[in-house]
């Protein structure tokens, strides 16, 4: 993956190039002249880009489109890829693929990407370039630059790379987040219920919670480790496999003890994707109490919001999957 | 590279000039962003649902702004879809009619989308499957015939008591439904995998001669053979008291079964043994 000089296919750049660009406002209907204009800059050169003796056409990324005016952004696009293909020709290497091909590869990986999120798997770069990217690595930059517009434009999701340590992104809402969608579809995913009554235990300790108190909570709705459910199917493999590899929990067994017991704590999704605050709501709900009854945990969600707040002004809060009940 | 521009050219003039219809580029707002957002969370979603989400949608983001009309809405997006090769498809559920909605996408084959989750022999049981249902007459594979063919499947060797399990795996995530033991399509998997069975078995597949569109389970003439899914027959035999095949006129032979009525479903409430109308065997 890192041979190539110039265009190294590395997530960091790639995200850079798409952070930069995908700065979608809320749509704003109307307002054409921004991005027909730099269409036109771009696609001034009729002749052909590609060619070592071609004029540099890198211009600074345009910033993103707003959103009405598809053609208009769809042909910026096209440049685009074009302009980044015309860079990256200018040394000697293999064929350059059409500029269709590198739109067909982005929408490909567009689809990846929104279908391992609904899944709520990991979105891991080198899975990325392994089963969509493929031999278009040298042009994963600006095939990822293009899914990360198409995203934005029409789904209104940003693809950021959340760790460069691990190369994972992840779907991130662009819209403002609304608690509302909870409430609109509430029912429908009783996971999310299954996870929340866990997590909220764990949560209300201050510390890892022992399997045998999450069967004993568990048991309130019904649920034994050796009975499967109608819904949940296995319930123990789902909390101790399933939540685990989706990172929303983490099973753990408690050192120096015999005979060996386990125990569960947060796990790094649940910590980026859930709020102290929706803790302490669904504990409200489900106790029919004020969430100040756990006092200390409250102004722990309290100072949490704070901090969220003061670190992200724009309110661009993290996309919680939970929160789309 | 006349291609490329070609190319730019010829989508630029589909997104203005779509083909035939009055139908304009879509406009995206935050309403319809949202929207897709959420259905694309949900994966399949029955209409009522769907309505729903519209309604919050506006709600979020256009309080003021009329609700538009479920089909323009869609059609609205799905015009804004075109150029990405995905769509929101509608469906129906083939034992009782109720509408279904699905994002799908068109270009690649379908069962790369369950390539993820799945390992090669899973994949390859799910096809084994697929073509049992596809062969069969009454659109269901028994569980004892899928498990037969376990020795021939691609990849890791697997059991038997370890393929029950994959099912089950298949019927959780919405690919296959079961009953009594036996395993047809879930709706979502014949949404979105309508044109991959179409163009791997054109011999097999069987077609509904009123909707022409794929059809796993449902209802077919004794005399000429024409298939009819249930919620077709229901609407096509409505209105009349005598119903007859509509390609060789033979007195249709089957218990014609009711219209899906939303309305009649929301005041049966959450119960819903009441409306579940025969499962056809009637073939």
């Amino acid at each position: 993956m890192s041979e190539q000089s110039k265009d190294v296919c590395d997530p960091n750049s790639a995200a850079e190039a798409s952070n930069s660009e995908v700065h979608s406002s809320p749509g704003v209907p109307g307002g054409l002249s921004p991005p027909a204009s730099q269409a036109a800059t771009l696609a001034g050169p009729e002749s052909p880009p590609l060619g070592p003796t071609d004029a540099p056409l890198a211009s600074p990324p345009p910033e993103a489109p707003s959103e009405e005016g598809d053609p208009k952004a769809l042909q910026q696009a096209a440049e685009e890829g074009r302009a980044h293909q015309a860079l990256s020709t200018a040394q000697p290497g293999p064929a350059p693929p059409a500029p269709a091909q590198l739109v067909q590869k982005a929408h490909e990986l567009m689809w990846y990407v929104l279908v391992k999120d609904q899944k709520r798997m990991i979105i891991w770069f080198p899975d990325m370039v392994k089963d969509v990217i493929g031999s278009y690595k040298k042009w994963c930059r600006s095939i990822l630059r293009r899914t990360s517009l198409i995203l934005a434009r029409v789904f209104g999701l940003h693809l950021r790379l959340t760790s460069l340590h691990t190369m994972e992104f992840s779907l991130v809402k662009a819209l403002e987040p609304e608690e509302l969608d909870r409430v609109a579809l509430s029912n429908r995913m009783p996971m999310t219920g299954l996870l929340l009554m866990i997590l909220s235990l764990i949560y209300v300790k201050g510390r890892g919670a022992r399997e045998s108190a999450v069967w004993n909570v568990l048991r309130i709705l019904g649920l034994r480790p050796w009975k499967k459910h109608s819904t949940f199917g296995d319930v123990r493999k789902l909390i101790t496999e399933e939540f685990v590899q989706q990172n929303y929990l983490k099973y753990q067994r408690v050192p120096h003890v015999e005979p060996p017991e386990y125990e569960f704590f947060w796990g790094s999704r649940a910590s980026r994707e859930i709020t102290k605050m929706q803790i302490m709501e669904f504990l409200a709900r489900v106790f029919k109490k004020d969430p100040q009854a756990w006092p200390s945990r409250y102004r722990e969600a309290l100072e949490e919001a704070r901090a969220l707040r003061e670190a992200d002004p724009t309110a661009h809060c993290p996309r919680s999957s939970v929160s789309e009940d | 590279m006349e291609e490329g521009r070609a190319e730019r050219r010829r989508r630029t003039e589909a997104l203005s000039h779509p083909q035939g219809g009055t139908r304009r580029a879509g406009v995206m707002t935050d309403v319809h962003r949202r929207f897709l957002q959420l259905l694309m969370t949900h994966g399949v979603l029955e209409e009522w649902d769907v309505r729903r989400l519209q309604k919050h949608c506006y709600r979020v983001h256009d309080r003021t702004g009329a609700v538009e009309e479920l089909e323009d809405f869609i059609n609205n997006i799905n015009s804004v879809l075109e150029s990405l090769y995905i769509e929101i498809k509608k469906g129906a559920t083939e034992d009782d009619g109720r509408p279904v909605y699905a994002l799908v996408n068109l270009a690649t084959t379908s069962v790369s989308k369950m390539a993820s989750d799945f390992a090669e022999n899973e994949l390859d049981l799910f096809r084994k499957a697929l073509e049992l249902i596809i062969d069969s007459d009454t659109g269901f594979a028994s569980s004892t015939n899928i498990l037969n063919l376990v020795d021939q499947l691609k990849g890791k060797k697997m059991r038997k008591k370890e393929a029950e399990q994959v099912l089950q795996k298949f019927v959780q995530n919405k690919w296959l439904i079961e009953k009594e033991g036996e395993f047809t399509l879930h709706s979502r998997a014949i949404l979105e995998m309508e044109q991959y069975i179409r163009e791997t078995y054109p011999d097999a597949v069987k077609i509904c001669n009123i909707c022409h569109s794929l059809l796993i389970q449902g209802q077919s003439c004794e005399t000429c053979g024409i298939r009819m899914h249930l919620p077709c027959v229901a609407k096509y035999f409505q209105p009349s008291s005598e119903p007859r095949c509509p390609h060789c006129n033979d007195y249709w032979p089957h218990e014609i079964p009711e219209v899906f009525d939303p309305e009649k479903e929301r005041e049966a409430g959450p119960s819903k043994v009441s409306k579940r109308s025969l499962r056809s065997r009637q073939h």
